[in-house]
């Protein structure tokens, strides 16, 4: 990962944990990264699609944030949940999976977008759109000993 | 990576990108911006609810370059020979700081003529039109000065239409705004040459754009006729004194534009004496006082106010001496 330009901030496990566990006591690790989506046209004019450094990035753009993670311990993990909160920006990209389980009220209430709506003063509320997207989150019921894997969501810069 | 439960087919992702390319717009994200991305996970590892957040991943938004040219004429600019200004509005559509270099085109394909240009200037008291002497003119190599994300700089090209000129010629002007920091087919990349040392990468414009004012040339030329008549005491046509001359002035207006300010004066002339009264305008009398009607006239001679006459109409103004 470190071919990337990449900034990593120390990670804060003491001040964010919410129970009683000292470091060394964490059983899974968590490690983000960022992609651009890059279309490029062939001399056929097919259009192929692939990820890359996100090394320009403008306005427009689309990039792919993942969170991979590992249970590094050697007992099942329960309700495991990843939450990420969107840049302010970025939006989140329409294509993404309407079935994803988004807040657009800074983590408060959850659903898929289609179920949510944005309160409008003096008026009905109106559906939410992938651009009021505050949060994304996973849920796994469990993740076993030694098992990984990856979430993650599209967004464009806005 | 050995799982992606949540990954998006690649189809999906490959009709998306074709549908963002063309997103981007002018009210993006700033050039200089950071896009900081954390997530965390909670669990419950069997001795109780666990919150860790992962690493921090950090990308700098980059300098998009574009630029839009309109002309803020609102339609063919009608002119005569000489000097003759046209407006344009140079626009920012990036997203960082960026001057742009202007160049003007007089020799557009399809022309009549091409006219000679005099300089670029700006308005600098942002007044919309040209000022001489306080307007800036612009030295070349003609370049504005840093416009911020979205700001519109209105932009004067100071044209002189050549005295070859012909009535109804038309002429196009067109004005290029290409970005300092470089210009180039889209995704081109000045690396390092952005805002905070962020790339700049030319944006859907080129990051060079240009658009075209036009010229309408309208010459007008007056045409004065003046006859005279002649009647006599007896009922005749003689020249004796007691004769009545009635002098008729037809001012026909040709070509496609107007004239301003067209006064027809007439003298009496000598042994002769202006007929109070007889003074008319397309056949209508008019006062001799130099009051609210066009005309005036004493003992002298005549004076008829037309205004400003259209092209293709004609006025006829008649007035009465008798001989001495």
């Amino acid at each position: 990962m470190d071919i990337f330009k990449f900034l990593f901030a120390p990670i804060l496990a003491a001040a964010m944990a919410t129970g009683p566990v000292s470091a060394q006591d964490q059983s899974v690790a968590l490690s983000g990264d960022v992609m651009l989506e890059k279309a490029t046209v062939g001399s056929d004019g097919s259009t192929t699609t692939e990820l890359v450094e996100p090394t320009t990035i403008v306005p427009g753009d689309r990039l792919v944030f993942g969170t991979d993670y590992t249970n590094t311990s050697s007992e099942t993990v329960e309700n495991f949940v990843v939450t990420n909160p969107l840049p302010e920006a970025v939006r989140l990209a329409p294509d993404a999976p309407a079935d994803l389980t988004v807040s657009v009220d800074g983590g408060a209430t959850w659903g898929t977008l289609s179920g949510l709506s944005i309160p409008v003063e003096g008026e009905t509320p109106r559906p939410a759109e992938h651009a009021d997207v505050t949060h994304v989150r996973w849920t796994l019921a469990t993740v076993a000993a030694g098992a990984s894997g990856r979430v993650e969501y599209p967004a464009i810069i806005r | 990576m050995e799982h992606a439960p949540f990954r998006l087919a690649a189809a999906t992702l490959a009709l998306a990108a074709a549908l963002a390319a063309g997103a981007a717009h002018a009210d993006g994200v700033s050039a200089g911006t950071l896009i900081e991305n954390t997530a965390s996970a909670t669990y419950d590892d069997g001795s109780g609810s666990v919150t860790i957040p992962s690493n921090t991943v950090t990308v700098k938004v980059d300098e998009l370059l574009d630029v839009t040219v309109t002309s803020l004429d609102s339609g063919p600019l009608s002119t005569g020979p000489g000097s003759a200004v046209l407006t344009f509005e140079v626009t920012n559509a990036g997203n960082g700081p960026e001057a742009y270099t202007l160049t003007a085109n007089p020799a557009v394909a399809g022309n009549d003529f091409d006219s000679t240009i005099d300089g670029i200037a700006v308005d600098t008291n942002n007044n919309g039109v040209y000022d001489p002497g306080v307007d800036e003119v612009l030295t070349g190599p003609e370049t504005t000065d840093v416009l911020a994300a979205d700001d519109s700089l209105t932009v004067f090209v100071l044209v002189t239409v050549p005295t070859t000129a012909g009535d109804t010629d038309t002429s196009d002007v067109e004005l290029l705004a290409a970005a300092v920091t470089g210009t180039g087919s889209p995704g081109t990349t000045f690396a390092g040459e952005g805002v905070d040392g962020a790339d700049a990468i030319v944006g859907a414009t080129g990051a060079a754009t240009s658009a075209t004012g036009s010229l309408l040339v309208g010459i007008t030329d007056v045409d004065l006729t003046k006859s005279a008549s002649v009647v006599d005491p007896f009922g005749g046509s003689g020249i004796v004194p007691g004769a009545t001359i009635t002098y008729t002035i037809v001012a026909d207006v040709r070509g496609s534009g107007s004239v301003d300010d067209l006064v027809v004066t007439d003298a009496a002339p000598a042994d002769t004496t202006y007929v109070t009264g007889s003074l008319r305008l397309d056949g209508a009398p008019l006062t001799d006082a130099g009051d609210t009607d066009q005309g005036s006239a004493d003992a002298t001679g005549i004076s008829v106010d037309l205004g400003t006459v259209a092209g293709g109409t004609s006025h006829s103004v008649s007035f009465d001496v008798t001989i001495d």
